[in-house]
């Protein structure tokens, strides 16, 4: 009974209910858009790292992370370690042989990464094969005669050497057959300009051949769908391996500082939610308090019937929860179907296109939100509900029963 | 038998603010017994209504001692207090008697859900005793849709529907017109004489004061007169 007359309080004062519980949803729910977006944006920027270059998982040589020098070849034949994505479901597996070096066109030269990939694999493991823009991806077995073999330029980076397809470019590495001449074979554009800047691919075998490592491979990348527990899989791959030959690295351990970043901008969304939280419980606490200045002499009324301070603090403080929780539901609700909905059809950002592939983030962001997204606030809720609501029923309670009826 | 069941001795209250202290009550030293049906009489200011908050445990003395059939209020808790007045005291008020948001049954009903009265029982002892008082047709009524009158029979049908030794009733008639005044006493009396409730109400209708077997005069918080009488 003590519910229904906290929740026909509430109705009798619907107009201030109606106040705090709207702010309460515009609140929350533009809390989640906020959330959700930066989410989004983080998601963003690791799936593309991730697709482009980084990999989820990637196995190298021991010491290799710290000083990549392509001499630090996988202790291993690639098939042996490809080997291991073999029967997981989710998880797709590509070598690759990459070095430092040196890109050159007629007009101008660049630094730059050179990537040999295997094309029946690599697409298994990032983007590069979705991302040609002009001509077209590599292929294995493509006849050679006298022609030249084929490269893949970023578009930022063909800008900068002034080239176009079917341009001549070299590649040099360090090293003694580290100098190679390769035909734009294809152009192609990902989410982060910067990486566009820098990486040129090869055939796995012209990569060998230009850095003198025949038959083998600097990584494996591993590409692990979400749905997978990708450091769970780290950890098996680990279990699996020599870790006095192989390195296994989370991209979270190859680029902990976008981790960190990732992690800050989680972090951001619940100091978000604090404000809010704080803000609401000022809202709620005030509301209260005029109901229960309202209703001194009912109060007094309760408590001449015999209710207890207990209880009467129980009741008010049921209200404020009651409050908070029908503002945290509906603002969980409508925030997470607008998120949701967001994240369905893509927030278009082209207009701010450059700025944000300078990020390495896309032009179309999904704005996403965990289901802790959603627990955590409507614990918080009850929370903030029952602290708010502490001092108006310490109001309630402390009041003498006599005084309380004289009250006008 | 009768027993002594409320008792003041030697009470004293003061009401203060910053710069004035005002007695409301000034050495009372006063008995009823069980199975009463009697009348604090008064003008305005003489502290009926100080003493039937003391006798209610709404408040307490400044001076001197309130007891509850032998029980000392002064010395219970806060707890104990509110024990008391839901077990054994019913209360009705010059106005503002119900809780607005329940319905009539639903006010009858509260007292005895405090009193751990299973739900079902409570559903049909609060419907029986609003039945008893003419009341069946506003079981769902809300107070803001009923008169006076009524109102003033919902908070004695919740008052018998407790079962309480003692009903405490602050100018029950005030704000009634002379028919509905009438019934209610009928009311009051029928309930002392057929269940033996102890009556005490404050009052300066002479309606009620007819009706009462003694009358308990105050003036500036001293008792000037107690007169039992046949009404």
């Amino acid at each position: 009974m003590l519910v229904h007359i906290a929740a026909r309080n509430l109705s009798r004062g619907w107009r201030r209910s109606l106040a705090v519980v709207g702010s309460i949803v515009i609140g929350l729910a533009g809390c989640m858009i906020l959330v959700g977006w930066s989410r989004g944006f983080a998601f963003q920027m690791a799936d593309n790292a991730v697709r482009s270059d980084l990999a989820t998982i990637a196995i190298q040589a021991r010491g290799y992370q710290a000083n990549p020098d392509p001499a630090r070849t996988l202790p291993a034949p690639p098939d042996e370690v490809l080997a291991l994505a073999d029967g997981r479901a989710g998880v797709w597996a590509a070598p690759r042989l990459r070095a430092e070096g040196l890109v050159q066109s007629a007009r101008n030269s660049s630094r730059g990464a050179i990537v040999g990939v295997d094309p029946a694999r690599e697409p298994g493991v990032s983007v590069i094969a979705e991302a040609i823009v002009a001509g077209s991806y590599l292929e294995n077995g493509t006849p050679r005669g006298r022609q030249l073999p084929p490269v893949l330029l970023g578009t930022a980076l063909a800008e900068r050497l002034r080239v176009g397809l079917g341009d001549k470019v070299v590649l040099r590495v360090p090293g003694e057959s580290g100098i190679g001449a390769y035909r734009v074979r294809g152009l192609y554009r990902t989410g982060s300009s910067a990486f566009d800047r820098i990486h040129a691919y090869v055939l796995l075998e012209d990569a060998m051949r230009l850095l003198d490592t025949p038959g083998r491979v600097t990584e494996i990348a591993f590409f692990v769908d979400r749905s997978q527990d990708s450091l769970a899989l780290r950890d098996q791959l680990r279990a699996e391996l020599d870790l006095d030959a192989f390195e296994v690295l989370h991209w979270s351990e190859r680029e902990p500082r976008l981790a960190v970043m990732i992690d800050l901008m989680d972090q951001m969304g619940w100091i978000l939610y604090g404000f809010i939280f704080v803000g609401m419980a000022f809202g709620i606490a005030n509301a209260i308090l005029m109901s229960v200045y309202e209703r001194m002499r009912e109060f007094g009324l309760l408590r001449s019937l015999g209710l207890g301070s207990r209880r009467l603090l129980e009741m008010v403080l049921l209200e404020a929860v009651l409050l908070t929780g029908v503002g945290t539901v509906l603002g969980l609700v409508i925030g997470w179907a607008l998120v949701t909905w967001m994240g369905t059809v893509g927030m278009d950002l082209s207009m701010f296109s450059e700025g944000l592939r300078r990020w390495g983030i896309g032009t179309t962001i999904y704005p996403s939100l965990t289901l802790d997204d959603a627990i955590t606030p409507l614990l918080l809720a009850v929370g903030t509900g029952l602290v708010a609501g502490l001092w108006p029923a310490s109001k309630a309670v402390r009041l003498r029963p006599a005084e309380a009826l004289r009250a006008t | 038998m009768t027993k002594r069941i409320l008792e003041t001795a030697d009470v004293t209250k003061d009401y203060e603010t910053r710069t004035v202290v005002t007695r409301a009550l000034d050495h009372i030293s006063f008995r009823v017994e069980s199975g009463e049906f009697t009348a604090l009489a008064g003008p305005s200011g003489s502290g009926k209504t100080t003493l039937l908050n003391l006798l209610g445990t709404l408040d307490t003395p400044t001076e001197g001692q309130v007891k509850i059939d032998g029980i000392d209020v002064s010395a219970c808790s806060e707890r104990e207090r509110s024990e008391l007045r839901l077990r054994r005291l019913g209360f009705i008020f010059q106005a503002y008697n119900l809780v607005p948001v329940l319905t009539a049954a639903e006010n009858v009903e509260f007292v005895l859900m405090l009193q751990g009265v299973s739900s079902a029982e409570r559903r049909t002892r609060a419907r029986t005793v609003l039945g008893d008082l003419g009341l069946g047709d506003l079981v769902d009524t809300r107070p803001t849709e009923m008169s006076g009158g009524q109102q003033q029979r919902v908070a004695v049908a919740r008052a018998i529907a407790a079962e309480p030794e003692i009903v405490l009733a602050d100018e029950p008639t005030a704000n009634l017109d002379s028919a509905t005044a009438e019934s209610l006493l009928d009311l009051m009396v029928r309930m002392n004489h057929e269940r033996g409730v102890t009556f005490l109400f404050s009052t300066h209708d002479p309606r009620v004061m007819k009706r009462a077997r003694r009358i308990v005069q105050l003036v500036d918080g001293r008792i000037a007169e107690d007169e039992l009488r046949d009404p």
